[in-house]
């Protein structure tokens, strides 16, 4: 479906600290940081899946990728152009290749406008066709997310539409300019489980049809599951795993995407699954900061190494990558 | 005698748009020690029985038919400083969204030593400090953030703090309403399995409402499948979800990801609930059913009984 040397978008050693404002006499605040070093790879024609609890970066990550954010250091590389610092028309070009999906579809949709005005804007902005031809492509991407017929829609106002619609009248505005990658933030957390399996499969067939190079983030392992091709698991902005989607899951090497998974409820035969047991009942105390930042909380983790150095990076199998020392360690022997 | 009883009730909203049948028809017991799970998606009446079964429906709703019997008496029929007395005394709720019902500017050891307070007289303030701190180690949160404000928690912490009030003055039954849905998926089993194991050291009966079919079967031993205000399928976990019967149920399922078993299609359930303003004459789900009879659209379905204990709402099964 991809392939394996054509990447769309490269992330090198990004990383991005937020200063939180200090009081007003006295300290000038702390460093967060949001993400840490993280280098990935994302191919062309895939559905990359960024899975990370709430505060892990992975929100992070998809506005500096859009360029809603700065990079504190670290480039991001978009068909072999940097996209850091882009002004002007290679902005503008930049923007109409790279769009976003948003996490909550009664926000993110101006109540005052009508779909039709919604969904075509993008198109006057970068001055694309006539009215016309417009009103066509309009009809056609509404088509294509499964809202039809579509001339029903085009004068209706978010407010009429269910949450599902809303969502669709999102993904149908950001697809309008034929974009090469999307980013979508977490689409159907607002979502029932019937709706989002619709648009989970919109969002595939975006993949399969038009060949959208596409980065997924979300909190939920199974949703990754189901949709993305590759999958990357990060915890306080540092990136644990990463490797093809089934393997992850199914087969997690690290010792937080097993706590993940543990943590999941499972029922029908679900319910004897293995389990790993890699999360600690309390945290260890910890010191200083200069280990593994799952390392408090880690039942497999060793005092001595895991405790005073961050793990690197290692490979195990195909595209299968962990940092953990425990892996290091196995792999040495 | 069932600790809870409920026969045939409906409630409905005044609304603007008309009189909203939010849940028709709905009887269920719960016994001592039970577990009953509600599952549905949003819309389908599940936190207002919820709130029906507590006695806190908005101004504009009310039971419009149908009986609460709660220790064998209807709740229905009391009085306001009745109820009031069994409210939090004998059923306490874990409302969704327990960030929101905490007040952000007092104390959490004192907010839950004044529900304390105020159900039982008799005791002193001292005396209830010493019982927010049992109740504080019950639910895991560390004896010196009794005196914090809520906004100095982190949300599975606050949850925590609403799950100890609930428990502060011993009810019989818990009602816990989403109470997982804003947290992560590991503070999320942390919390569920505090709740299973505090239901098995006091005997609790919970009535757990989630639209995530997962945590429900993960909770309860028994379960109700909700759709547009009627109950649609009943009965064991293991029944339910490894044999579902209804329509409905079997979508729901269906569109469900997982991290085990054989990555399968998910089929999406096509359009959307109906209006409950004007509910379908015949069965609810006919409009978005994958294989529905002649007579589903116009005829109102009756219950089948398809296993020991095993009902569905559906005339063609």
């Amino acid at each position: 479906m991809h392939k394996r040397d054509e990447s769309v978008l490269e992330i090198r050693d990004v990383s991005k600290i937020y200063k939180t404002r200090g009081a007003f006499f006295g300290s000038s605040g702390k460093d967060v940081t949001a993400l840490y070093r993280i280098s990935l790879d994302i191919f062309k024609g895939e559905i990359f899946g960024l899975v990370g609890e709430s505060g892990s970066g992975k929100t992070t990550m998809g506005r500096l990728i859009v360029g809603l954010e700065d990079v504190n250091s670290g480039e991001i590389v978009l068909d072999g152009r940097e996209i850091v610092g882009l002004r002007g028309r290679a902005q503008k070009e930049f923007r109409r290749k790279v769009q976003m999906i948003f996490q909550d579809p009664y926000q993110s949709l101006n109540p005052q406008r009508s779909i039709y005005d919604t969904v075509s804007e993008p198109l006057k902005i970068h001055g694309i066709g006539d009215a016309s031809t417009r009103k066509d492509l309009v009809r056609e991407t509404l088509k294509s997310v499964g809202l039809s017929p579509p001339d029903d829609f085009f004068f209706k106002y978010p407010h009429r539409l269910s949450g599902g619609q809303r969502q669709r009248v999102a993904i149908a505005r950001a697809m309008i300019l034929n974009p090469e990658f999307v980013i979508s933030d977490e689409p159907t957390s607002m979502l029932d489980a019937s709706i989002s399996a619709q648009i989970f499969n919109i969002l595939l067939e975006l993949r399969n049809k038009l060949g959208v190079t596409q980065l997924f983030i979300t909190h939920s392992l199974a949703a990754a599951r189901y949709l993305c091709d590759r999958v990357a698991v990060i915890y306080r902005g540092n990136l644990m795993e990463v490797g093809p989607a089934e393997e992850v899951i199914r087969n997690p090497k690290h010792p937080y995407t097993q706590a993940l998974l543990d943590a999941v409820p499972k029922f029908g035969h679900d319910r004897d699954a293995k389990r790993y047991g890699t999360l600690l009942a309390k945290d260890r105390d910890v010191e200083e900061d200069a280990g593994c930042v799952f390392f408090p909380r880690c039942a497999a983790a060793h005092e001595d190494r895991c405790g005073r150095k961050q793990p690197g990076l290692s490979q195990l199998g195909d595209g299968h990558f962990v940092a953990c020392f425990r892996l290091e360690a196995m792999h040495e022997a | 005698m069932a600790l809870l009883e409920v026969e045939n009730m409906s409630i409905g909203y005044n609304t603007k748009k008309g009189y909203l049948k939010a849940v028709e028809g709905v009887s269920f017991t719960l016994e001592e020690g039970a577990s009953l799970g509600f599952v549905g998606e949003s819309g389908c009446g599940k936190t207002t029985i919820g709130m029906a079964l507590m006695g806190l429906l908005p101004p504009n709703g009310s039971v419009r038919e149908g009986r609460i019997l709660f220790e064998g008496k209807n709740t229905l029929r009391m009085s306001d400083e009745e109820i009031r007395k069994i409210r939090w005394r004998k059923m306490a709720m874990i409302f969704q969204a327990a960030m929101n019902a905490l007040n952000p500017v007092q104390r959490v050891g004192n907010q839950i030593a004044e529900a304390i307070l105020v159900h039982n007289p008799s005791v002193g303030k001292e005396e209830a400090m010493g019982q927010v701190e049992a109740l504080f180690e019950l639910v895991g949160i560390p004896r010196d953030r009794l005196r914090d404000y809520p906004h100095q928690y982190s949300g599975g912490m606050k949850q925590r703090a609403v799950i100890a009030m609930a428990l502060a003055c011993h009810p019989k039954l818990i009602i816990a309403d989403e109470p997982t849905t804003a947290l992560d998926v590991i503070v999320q089993s942390q919390i569920l399995g505090e709740i299973k194991d505090l239901q098995k050291e006091f005997n609790l009966s919970i009535i757990f409402i989630s639209h995530d079919i997962s945590i429900v079967a993960d909770m309860c031993k028994d379960i109700c499948v909700m759709y547009a205000g009627q109950l649609v399928e009943f009965g064991p976990r293991e029944e339910v979800f490894e044999s579902p019967s209804h329509p409905y149920t079997k979508a729901l399922l269906s569109s469900f990801p997982t991290v085990t078993g054989k990555k399968s299609d998910l089929i999406p359930i096509p359009g959307e609930t109906p209006n409950l303003v004007i509910p379908p004459a015949g069965c609810r789900f006919c409009d978005r059913c994958s294989g529905p009879g002649p007579s589903c659209q116009a005829e109102a379905p009756e219950w089948v009984e398809i296993g020991p204990g095993h009902k569905t709402l559906c005339c063609r099964c």
